[in-house]
């Protein structure tokens, strides 16, 4: 099990184009939904938004993984974005948010794939991992630190 | 080096859990005195799961969930509860405020750490037998809290009867503080405490006041022990499901611990009670008490048997009172016999439940052991609540044998023609002249059913896994 299994180039987008929390959620949702990688884009904006009533999943240091959990989702799926000017995602420190993951996973998911996300989140805890991230210059670059960190 | 055990929970455990983890763990690591150990309990299940001897040696626990963590394995540490994301945020000061607070309340953990090896053996092995599933823990729970009330409550009364068995009825006296003491106060608090506990066990600090209110009313509607148990549980999943409900926006959240839960809860619990529980309780009573009356002059040996299975029944419960009433109303027509064969068999089962700790001591918890011993001077002194800890522990096993034995004593002592002019005092009216009348085959007939007790506990509950 690798992380190329669950997010490739095509699911990096280097410059979002929102400038708002819903909006960047909506806009990740629309690049799994580009691949193919769920059925139902609305239920799964539905979804992510109520997660985000629960408590923001801005959790600080510029990062931020909205995430659902669907039968609307094919197949557990990360979609990264970037934002160079930073968005106001509610966050819990009340700064601007940069990093962006959207993780959708289906209704029943093989462990193995929860765990891989598992250590995905912990990654991101670490302050080298996004200061590379945001260093980045290509989806390959982002792949490639994704995999090697 | 301080050792910190964490545990991390978010609704959906799939990113909150494990960064508020690796938060903790990188800022232990920052500082050069801390080791930490964090369990994660996430959409995978519990992972890295604390183990007894790690929450033993950890110096603070810190739970950063969302969810509702099992919090009992905590118990006697020093716990600090946060949001999970307060530990992704600042997990530094959070190990840094654990730590602070242990050192505060550092006296209390020397108390242990200074405990000998074998009160440490033993106490484990006791919390080992205790530890049960799902409502047994709950029960149990609510019966270890209940049962220094029992003990403080019963020994009080039982010291007011030294003092003379009516002693307690002079205002002022020794004695009437004893009484108010055990009787008025204790033993008022007994139910309430066992039904608030057990809800407790199931919902956490919200269970406690809709569990007390429920189980207080259980006393005062008379449906005893038994109705406490349902108060409690009732309270217990009640508020439980309450708090997955209720769903309120994030600026009314505060008041779901102060006002929403304590109310809804309470009102539910307490509505139910007194027009679910209330009626039927009082409808058995009147019915027993009539039946009871109807049987007066049939066949003594078998109302004896009847009379004492009653007694022990409920202990306290509509049932007992029905028993009781009786006997006690049939002292103004002069008949003494059904009132000795009543307290005879209210005798026996706190005696025959001490006899069986005595013997049979792999059937029963350490804190049973130990309450058997409380429970022979309950039972001597005709103090049948005595019992109601190991009934409402195990009341399908106990309450059977308990009632076998007290049937027995209560059916040969109608046999044995004995009488009994006092509604109270155990054994403490025997030496009393011209009290009880037959007074070697009264002995005779406690005695047979307190070893029918003890031999039918054997036979029911089952050994203990160690």
């Amino acid at each position: 099990m690798e992380v190329k299994e669950f997010i490739n180039t095509s699911l990096i987008k280097m410059n979002l184009e929102s400038s708002k929390k819903n909006e960047v959620i909506k806009e990740l949702i629309n690049i799994v939904a580009d691949n193919d990688l769920i059925t139902d884009s609305e239920e799964v904006y539905k979804k992510a938004l109520d997660r985000e009533a629960k408590g923001t999943t801005g959790v600080g240091k510029g990062v931020a993984i909205p995430h659902v959990k669907s039968s609307a989702v094919k197949k557990p799926t990360v979609a990264f974005g970037r934002s160079k000017d930073g968005i106001d995602y509610g966050s819990m420190d009340e700064k601007p948010t940069y990093l962006f993951f959207l993780i959708v996973v289906p209704e029943e998911s093989h462990d193995q794939h929860l765990k891989l996300l598992a250590q995905l989140s912990r990654k991101l805890v670490h302050d080298d991992f996004r200061e590379s991230l945001m260093e980045a210059k290509s989806p390959e670059d982002i792949l490639d630190i994704l995999e090697n960190n | 080096m301080k050792k910190i055990v964490a545990t991390t929970s978010c609704p959906t455990g799939i990113a909150h859990t494990y960064m508020a983890a690796e938060s903790l763990i990188e800022a232990a690591k920052k500082m050069d005195n801390v080791e930490i150990k964090v369990e994660t309990q996430g959409s995978v299940g519990v992972e890295n799961e604390l183990s007894e001897k790690d929450i033993s040696e950890a110096d603070a626990v810190i739970i950063a969930a969302d969810t509702n963590v099992e919090m009992d394995r905590f118990s006697g540490k020093y716990v600090v509860n946060v949001s999970v994301g307060d530990a992704i945020d600042d997990a530094e000061s959070l190990i840094k405020r654990a730590l602070k607070g242990a050192e505060e309340n550092k006296d209390k953990k020397i108390e242990e750490d200074n405990s000998d090896l074998y009160n440490k053996v033993s106490e484990e092995k006791s919390k080992r037998k205790t530890e049960r599933r799902g409502a047994y823990k709950h029960l149990m729970t609510g019966v270890s809290f209940m049962l220094p009330f029992v003990v403080a409550g019963g020994l009080s009364i039982a010291l007011s009867f030294v003092f003379g068995i009516n002693a307690a009825e002079q205002e002022g006296t020794l004695a009437a503080a004893l009484m108010q003491i055990g009787g008025g106060t204790a033993f008022a608090l007994m139910v309430p405490i066992l039904a608030g506990y057990i809800a407790y066990s199931i919902a956490d600090r919200p269970g406690i006041a809709p569990g007390m209110i429920g189980g207080m009313l259980a006393n005062s509607l008379g449906s005893g022990f038994l109705g406490g148990i349902i108060a409690g549980f009732m309270a217990g999943y009640l508020t439980q499901w309450l708090k997955n409900v209720i769903k309120l926006p994030k600026s009314l959240q505060g008041l779901m611990p102060v006002l929403v839960l304590p109310l809804l809860s309470s009102l539910t619990v307490g509505l139910l009670m007194i027009y679910l529980i209330g009626p039927p309780v009082e409808a058995i009573m009147t019915g027993l008490e009539g039946w009871l009356q109807g049987m007066s002059g049939s066949n003594a040996v078998i109302l004896g048997l009847i009379l004492g299975a009653m007694m022990a029944f409920d202990m306290g419960g509509p049932v007992n009172k029905a028993a009781y009433t009786f006997g006690v109303g049939l002292l103004g027509s002069q008949i003494y016999e059904p009132m000795a064969a009543i307290m005879a068999a209210g005798m026996t089962p706190p005696l025959g439940l001490a006899l069986a700790t005595l013997l049979f001591k792999k059937r029963f918890t350490q804190q049973e052991i130990e309450a058997g011993k409380a429970a022979w001077v309950m039972g001597i002194s005709f103090i049948t609540e005595g019992a109601i800890p190991f009934a409402a522990a195990d009341p399908l096993r106990v309450i059977p044998s308990i009632m076998t034995g007290s049937a027995v004593t209560g059916a040969l002592s109608m046999l044995f023609g004995a009488s009994l002019k006092a509604p109270h005092g155990g054994i403490f009216v025997l030496p009393i002249p011209n009290v009880v009348t037959n007074l070697g085959f009264y002995v005779l007939a406690i005695a047979a059913g307190v070893i029918i007790t003890a031999i039918m506990l054997r036979l029911l509950k089952p050994q203990l896994v160690d």
